[in-house]
């Protein structure tokens, strides 16, 4: 039989962490994947509480997370093992070449694709917006011709809002060769910069920005799409250098290329580890004795095939990638362990219909609960699997898209989960 | 075939295209995206235009850059058979239009190795008219990539082949679905896996009723040819199958034809059903190996092994049991080359105006297997096979000829 010690089930950033996790304690590791998880669609940065219940924006996270209810993963994660997942993370992205900025009782605002600010704890340098916005009196906005859902107007606009009328702003519109076909993508113009040629053109027009003709060039800061390099910060770093002053990157739709740029560093570090990767393979069971899981069972393209551990992970994600689905109203199911799943009561609690509004979503909170090792519980509070633990969007509690905890949450259960 | 009942509409590939979210995953992972940029990508051809069911007259030209790798539909966290989509709409597209003039010679390999070995020293022959005719620039007159060598016949079948092999004889047997390329061109991967499956106690059947798995039909619209062929192997593997024998193939593509893209393709019951008797060869060792039968008294290697993995081996979701069978084999060392599509994709990167970009894709695994130093280049796919020794003159092999020298 295949056996590991432990099993991670999700290719999503909770997955990836809890794999590596467990891998550098020695353990011997499978990851199951199905899709392509969630890293190629948000930016990377790890955002840890950036609202309150009521919307309140969060200025020390590490402090708020003591005022949580306690169902909220965070009360049982804990804080100690939030650092310690946040030291782990850091250093395993520094040695692979992405260094992250930020601290876990301050807030780091990172521009948006439409000029917004949005509150995050740790960025990679070429996201780091609030870090390098101080002194700065010109702000260059670097468009891209062809690109995508980049508004070079709309983003003047709104960063006049958030960092003041007293700065100039400029709009440059670089130009890469790459429109004449379809419709380019960020991914698209970073695949070019990756080359001697890209760099080069990129940096030789950004130079011809009217703001930098006059005055210090270090006054100078020029907001870009995420567009520096599809691996590393290599890129960045040669074009601050070359034009030489601040460059920042903003989030941005997907498909993100940062997101992508972590999870390729994360992929890589599990591969240097000698952890079995199996893609393309939905896992719709398991098999149990009392309250052990001991095999869980995955899809093949035709067939099923049994991965046996004595420890699993679970981090298939909630109602978007099919970890959690609700076919009939209140009776929401987890798909392969069939463990209890805690939702919001009542019709009238389930959504708030002003999507926009300082209100959280009740069917946002769906997910399992569980006690402070992160093994499932029932609703009386009672353990039903000795041997799983649930991590990131699995988990329930919590709204994190109202509350800009997703990537926090992830990272800190999918820590805790491997330590365990 | 008799049965004709068809999978339940909510579980059929064509209207799979509905799970769309529109997440973009399959952008950001399509290799022919990053190399062409008049594709517009997986996700606007086949999940948006799939969305019409096929009932509106519009085509999305740039369908044509599809190469069937399949990368979409492991990038896809929805299960959109993203790319039977492109295949179907493919189809479609050509009942109404011609096609090149190259495609019928790349479609149809298996009409042709039977035609030319049936003569005569046909195959020496035909060899040598490739080699005059690629010269004379005539197969890229017809559209065919001048730059590629046409692969060559071997003189004997594998058919031929095996008929010489005295095997033991066993209770345990499988039946071996070698396909075109080990049929044709390379017999002795064919050779290599009996002597492997006899190693470890099986006896192996060929049963030469199989057509082509039919995937070159496929990928170049021919799809209601691709259809008999299915329902021809389909027979069989339930044949097969009643009687407790599964069919074991080497080649990935070939397996992947037969246990999956049958079903989406085409959408009937009995293909789903001989699905579940298809089996990869090295996942069948495992298997094996899961209880603790798989031979493991191999000899010696001491070898540096980098292992491209092909895409549609990756599409089966059965991981890479070469990785886990060469842990058996003393002083085997195996690295993933983890570089993404070689850029074949079958019959694609012989395709004139594709061959660019197809190098292009190549590119990364090129760098990676000329840096890498490995004494061998392993891989399942016959045409990965080619294209990786077109790009870097390495000369690849089949994990499983490897597997059969240890068993001295």
């Amino acid at each position: 039989m295949i056996r590991s010690d432990v099993v991670v089930i999700g290719g999503g950033f909770a997955g990836l962490i809890a794999a590596l996790a467990s891998a550098k304690r020695g353990k011997s590791v499978t990851l199951l994947t199905y899709g392509e998880g969630t890293l190629t669609l948000n930016s990377g940065v790890i955002d840890v509480l950036g609202f309150d219940e009521n919307h309140n924006a969060v200025e020390n996270p590490l402090a708020a997370i003591e005022n949580l209810p306690a169902d909220h993963p965070y009360k049982k994660i804990g804080t100690k093992a939030l650092e310690e997942s946040i030291d782990f993370f850091t250093a395993v992205a520094r040695k692979n070449h992405i260094p992250y900025h930020g601290s876990l009782d301050r807030q780091m605002m990172v521009p948006t694709a439409v000029g917004t600010l949005k509150p995050t704890c740790f960025a990679p340098h070429s996201l780091s917006g609030s870090e390098v916005f101080p002194g700065k009196k010109r702000i260059v906005i670097v468009g891209i011709k062809g690109l995508k859902d980049f508004y070079g107007d709309i983003m003047v606009e709104n960063l006049k809002k958030s960092l003041g009328e007293d700065k100039s702003y400029e709009v440059l519109e670089v130009e890469t060769g790459l429109t004449g076909g379809r419709d380019i993508t960020t991914q698209d113009v970073a695949r070019w910069m990756d080359t001697d040629e890209g760099t080069s053109s990129f940096s030789k027009q950004l130079l011809k920005a009217e703001s930098l003709q006059n005055g210090n060039t270090t006054d100078v800061l020029f907001v870009v799409p995420q567009v520096l390099g599809t691996k590393g910060h290599a890129c960045y770093q040669t074009i601050s250098s070359r034009v030489g002053t601040d460059v920042v990157e903003t989030t941005c739709l997907p498909p993100s290329v940062n997101g992508m740029r972590l999870q390729a560093l994360l992929i890589d570090s599990l591969r240097e580890l000698g952890v079995d990767i199996v893609e393309n393979t939905k896992v719709v069971g398991a098999e149990k004795d009392g309250t052990q899981a001991t095999a869980v069972i995955a899809q093949t393209a035709s067939n099923q095939k049994r991965y046996y551990a004595k420890k699993f992970i679970l981090a298939t994600g909630g109602f978007y990638s099919g970890g959690i689905t609700m076919r009939d109203f209140e009776q929401p199911k987890e798909m392969i362990f069939d463990l209890p799943v805690y939702f919001v009561k009542g019709e009238e609690n389930w959504s708030n219909k002003e999507l926009f509004s300082n209100k959280p979503q009740g069917f946002a909170k769906t997910g399992i609960l569980t006690d402070e090792t992160l093994r499932p519980v029932d609703e009386s509070g009672k353990r039903v699997l000795d041997n799983v633990y649930v991590v990131g969007r699995n988990l329930g509690g919590y709204d994190f898209c109202f509350e800009h905890s997703g990537n926090g949450v992830a990272l800190a259960s999918a820590y805790k989960a491997a330590m365990m | 075939m008799s049965d004709k009942t068809m999978i339940d509409e909510e579980e059929r590939a064509i209207y799979s295209g509905d799970h769309c979210l529109s997440c973009t995953s399959c952008m950001a992972n399509c290799p022919v995206m990053a190399a062409a940029k008049d594709y517009r990508g997986p996700k606007l051809v086949a999940p948006a235009h799939g969305r019409m069911h096929f009932s509106e007259d519009d085509t999305e030209l740039s369908l044509d850059f599809c190469s069937n790798c399949k990368s979409c539909d492991r990038a896809c966290p929805s299960g959109v058979a993203v790319s039977t989509l492109n295949m179907l709409q493919r189809a479609e597209y050509y009942k109404k239009h011609p096609h090149p003039q190259r495609d019928d010679m790349l479609a149809h390999a298996e009409k042709m190795a039977k035609l030319v070995n049936a003569l005569p020293l046909g195959t020496t022959f035909a060899n040598l008219g490739m080699k005059i005719g690629r010269s004379l620039g005539m197969f890229d007159s017809m559209g065919i990539a001048g730059e590629r060598e046409m692969p060559a016949y071997a003189s004997n079948t594998f058919a031929q082949e095996f008929r010489k092999i005295k095997q033991p004889s066993s209770d345990k047997k499988v039946v071996f679905f070698p396909g075109c390329s080990i049929n044709y061109n390379e017999p002795h991967i064919g050779v290599a896996f009996v002597k492997v499956m006899n190693a470890n106690g099986y006896e192996v059947i060929l049963d030469e009723a199989f057509n082509c798995c039919g995937s070159p039909l496929v990928v170049t619209g021919y799809l209601d040819e691709a259809h008999e062929h299915a329902e021809n192997n389909v027979e069989r593997i339930l044949y097969w199958k009643r009687q407790g024998i599964p069919v074991v193939a080497t080649c990935t593509s070939c397996s992947l034809m037969l246990r999956k893209e049958y079903e989406e393709l085409f959408g009937e019951e009995a293909m789903k059903e001989a699905g579940e008797n298809v089996y990869d060869a090295f996942e069948f060792l495992e298997m094996l190996d899961a209880e603790g039968k798989f031979n493991t008294k191999l000899a010696p290697v001491n070898e540096k092994f980098l292992y491209h993995v092909p895409c549609h081996l990756k599409a089966a979701g059965i991981g890479t049991p070469v990785v886990s069978i060469f842990r058996h084999l003393p002083g085997a060392k195996v690295e993933l080359a983890d570089a993404g599509c070689c850029g074949m994709s079958g019959n694609y990167g012989f395709k004139k105006d594709k061959y660019e970009i197809s190098m292009k894709i190549g590119e990364k695994l090129f760098s990676r297997i000329k840096a890498a130093h490995a004494d061998d280049v392993i891989c399942e796919c016959p045409t990965c096979r080619m294209q990786i020794q077109h790009g870097t003159q390495a000369e690849p092999c089949h994990p499983i000829e490897i597997l059969a020298k240890a068993y001295q």
